[in-house]
C-alpha cells in the first residue's frame, strides 16, 4: 500500500507528468473539429478514435506511465530502499502494475468515453472506454516488465509500439494475434456491439491473449526483480 | 620542520605549444556527436539501437535493389524512400537525440564543456549539426545503396546519368527531411534530462499530430484545407516541399512555396530556441 503511495506521488507529483494531459485534450478536441465539419462516423472511428486514440496515445500513455513507475526509481538507483524491506518481490510487482494500469486507464479511457460518445452514443463510449482499460492494463504489464528486463525500456517499448504494431501488424497478418492494440480493437467492438469498423482477431484470441500478456509480464517482472542486481548507469 | 627545506624544481613547464580554438573545439563536438550517433567508439549495448535502424532502411534498400534487378522495375523512387522509412528514422531521432544532449544535462558535464574556448551557441550548433548528418546519413545510406544497384544494372551510359539525376534529387529531399527532423527532436530533448522522457516526448510530438492532419485532409476533400493540413504534421511537411520542388509528392495546390517558407521558418525558429535555450540552461 505505502509502495503504492509512493509510486502514485512519484509519478504524478512532478512537473514532467504534465506532459500526459495534453494528449487526451488533443483526443476530444479533434473529434469535436471532426464533428463540425459533419465527418461521417466511419470516418471518425477509424481516423480518431482507433488511429489516434488506440493506436497512438494509448501505447505511448501505457509505455510512458508502466517504464515510469519502477524504471525511474531504477535509474536514479532509490530502488535499493525498496528492495532492501522485507516485502516479497511479487508485491512490489503488483502495487506498481496496479498504480501504473490505472493511471493509464484513467489518462486513456475517460477521454476515449467522452470523444466515443460524442461520436456514436453512450454505448460506443462504454465500448472503447472498456477496451482501453483492458488495453492499458496489458501494456502496463508489458512495459513494466521491460523495465526490469532491458536498461532501456522506453526505446524498446517504442520499437515494439511503432515497429511491430505500427508497421507489422498491419502488414504481416500473423503478428495480429500478439498485438494488444489488435486486442483493444475487437473488445472495443465486442462491448459496444458497433458494426461501423473492422476486427481482425476473435473474441477468444483477444481475451486469452490479453490475460497471457498481463500475466506473463508480471510473471517475468518479478522473476527479474528477484534476481536483480543493482548496478550504476552504464553504456 | 628542519631549517634545511628547500623547494626542488620537479620540471613542470608552461603549455607552449599551439592553442587549438574556439572552431577546433566546435568541429571536434560536431565529430563525437556524429560517432555517438552511430555509437562508434561506445560500448556493443550504445550501437544495438542505432544499427537495427540502419539494418532495416539497408534490407529495405536491397529488396528495392533485388527487384529492379530481377523485373527492371523501380518499386521506390529516390524520393520516396525517405517517405518510406520515416517511422524508421523517427525511432532513430527517439534513439539518437536524447543521446547527443539529454546525457550531457543529466551526467552535469556541461560546465566542462563551457569552460573550453567554445560558446554555447557552438556547443547547440554543434550537437545539432550532428544530429542532421546523421539523419542524412541514415536516408541518403539507402539512397545510395539503391543507385549503386541500379548504375550496375543500367543500360548504357545515358541509363547511369539518369539514376545520378535521380539520386542527386532523392538527396535533396533527405536534407529536407533531415533538417526538420532533427531541429524538432534536439530541441525536444535538451529540455529533458532524463533520456527515456526525452525519447518519449520525440515520439509523442510526431506521432499524436499525424492522425490529427490526416483527418484534417480527408475532411478537405480536395479543397484548400486538405492543401494546407499537411504543414502541421513533421512527417508531411518535408513531403510538401518534395511537391514544392519536384512535383512527385502529394497535392498541395499553389501552396507549394508556403511549405519552403514554413520549413524555413520551422528550422530557423528551432535552432534559435535551442540556442536560447543553452544560453539559460542551469549548470
Amino acid at each position: 500500500m505505502t509502495i503504492a503511495w509512493i509510486t502514485a506521488r512519484g509519478l504524478l507529483g512532478r512537473r514532467r507528468s504534465w506532459l500526459l494531459l495534453p494528449m487526451p485534450l488533443i483526443l476530444i478536441g479533434v473529434t469535436a473539429v471532426g464533428l463540425a465539419f459533419d465527418a461521417p462516423a466511419a470516418d471518425l472511428i477509424d481516423g480518431v478514435l482507433l488511429g489516434l486514440g488506440v493506436a497512438v496515445i494509448l501505447p505511448l500513455v501505457s509505455l510512458i506511465v508502466g517504464t515510469g513507475v519502477l524504471g525511474s526509481e531504477i535509474d536514479d538507483g532509490t530502488v535499493v530502499h525498496i528492495l532492501t524491506k522485507p516485502i516479497p518481490r511479487s508485491r512490489i510487482i503488483l502495487s506498481k502494475l496496479v498504480v501504473a494500469a490505472t493511471v493509464s486507464a484513467v489518462t486513456v479511457a475517460v477521454p476515449m468515453f467522452v470523444a466515443a460518445a460524442m461520436v456514436g452514443g453512450v454505448k460506443l463510449g462504454l465500448g472503447f472506454a472498456a477496451a482501453c482499460v483492458a488495453g492499458a492494463i496489458a501494456y502496463s504489464a508489458l512495459f513494466l516488465a521491460l523495465s526490469v528486463v532491458t536498461r532501456r525500456p522506453v526505446l524498446v517499448g517504442l520499437l515494439y509500439v511503432v515497429i511491430w504494431e505500427g508497421l507489422l501488424s498491419n502488414l504481416v497478418t500473423g503478428t495480429r494475434t500478439v498485438s494488444v492494440q489488435h486486442f483493444v480493437i475487437k473488445f472495443a467492438a465486442e462491448v459496444s456491439g458497433s458494426s461501423l469498423f473492422a476486427t481482425t482477431v476473435s473474441t477468444a484470441v483477444a481475451a486469452v491473449m490479453t490475460v497471457v500478456f498481463t500475466v506473463v509480464g508480471t510473471w517475468l517482472a518479478t522473476q527479474r526483480l528477484r534476481s536483480f542486481s543493482v548496478a550504476g548507469e552504464t553504456s | 620542520m628542519s631549517d634545511q627545506s628547500v623547494i626542488h624544481d620537479i620540471g613542470y613547464q608552461r603549455y607552449t605549444g599551439t592553442r587549438l580554438g574556439r572552431g577546433y573545439a566546435a568541429r571536434s563536438l560536431f565529430e563525437h556527436g556524429l560517432r555517438v550517433a552511430f555509437g562508434l567508439g561506445r560500448s556493443a549495448k550504445a550501437k544495438i539501437f542505432p544499427w537495427i535502424v540502419i539494418g532495416m532502411v539497408s534490407a529495405l534498400a536491397v529488396v528495392v535493389v533485388a527487384i529492379k534487378s530481377q523485373t527492371g522495375e523501380m518499386v521506390l523512387t529516390y524520393q520516396q524512400l525517405p517517405s518510406t522509412i520515416s517511422v524508421v528514422a523517427m525511432v532513430f531521432l527517439a534513439v539518437v537525440a536524447p543521446e547527443l544532449v539529454s546525457r550531457d544535462l543529466r551526467n552535469q558535464t556541461l560546465p566542462l564543456y563551457f569552460s573550453r574556448p567554445i560558446r554555447r551557441s557552438d556547443y547547440a550548433l554543434a550537437k545539432l549539426a550532428a544530429l542532421v548528418v546523421a539523419v542524412w546519413l541514415l536516408l541518403a545510406g539507402p539512397q545510395t545503396l539503391i543507385f549503386l544497384g541500379s548504375a550496375f544494372t543500367a543500360a548504357d551510359a545515358s541509363g547511369v546519368a539518369a539514376e545520378a539525376r535521380g539520386l542527386l534529387g532523392g538527396w535533396v529531399v533527405s536534407a529536407v527531411y533531415a533538417l526538420i527532423f532533427s531541429s524538432l527532436a534536439v530541441l525536444i530533448a535538451s529540455i529533458a534530462s532524463r533520456r527515456a522522457f526525452a525519447a518519449g516526448a520525440i515520439v509523442v510530438v510526431f506521432m499524436v499530430t499525424s492522425p490529427v492532419v490526416g483527418l484534417l485532409m480527408a475532411l478537405g476533400g480536395d479543397g484548400p484545407m486538405a492543401q494546407i493540413a499537411p504543414m502541421f504534421s513533421p512527417f508531411l511537411l518535408p513531403e510538401g516541399v518534395r511537391q514544392w520542388l519536384y512535383g512527385t509528392s502529394l497535392e498541395v495546390g499553389p501552396y507549394g512555396p508556403v511549405y519552403g517558407l514554413v520549413t524555413l521558418l520551422l528550422v530557423a525558429g528551432c535552432t534559435s530556441l535551442l540556442v536560447l535555450r543553452y544560453r539559460k540552461v542551469s549548470l
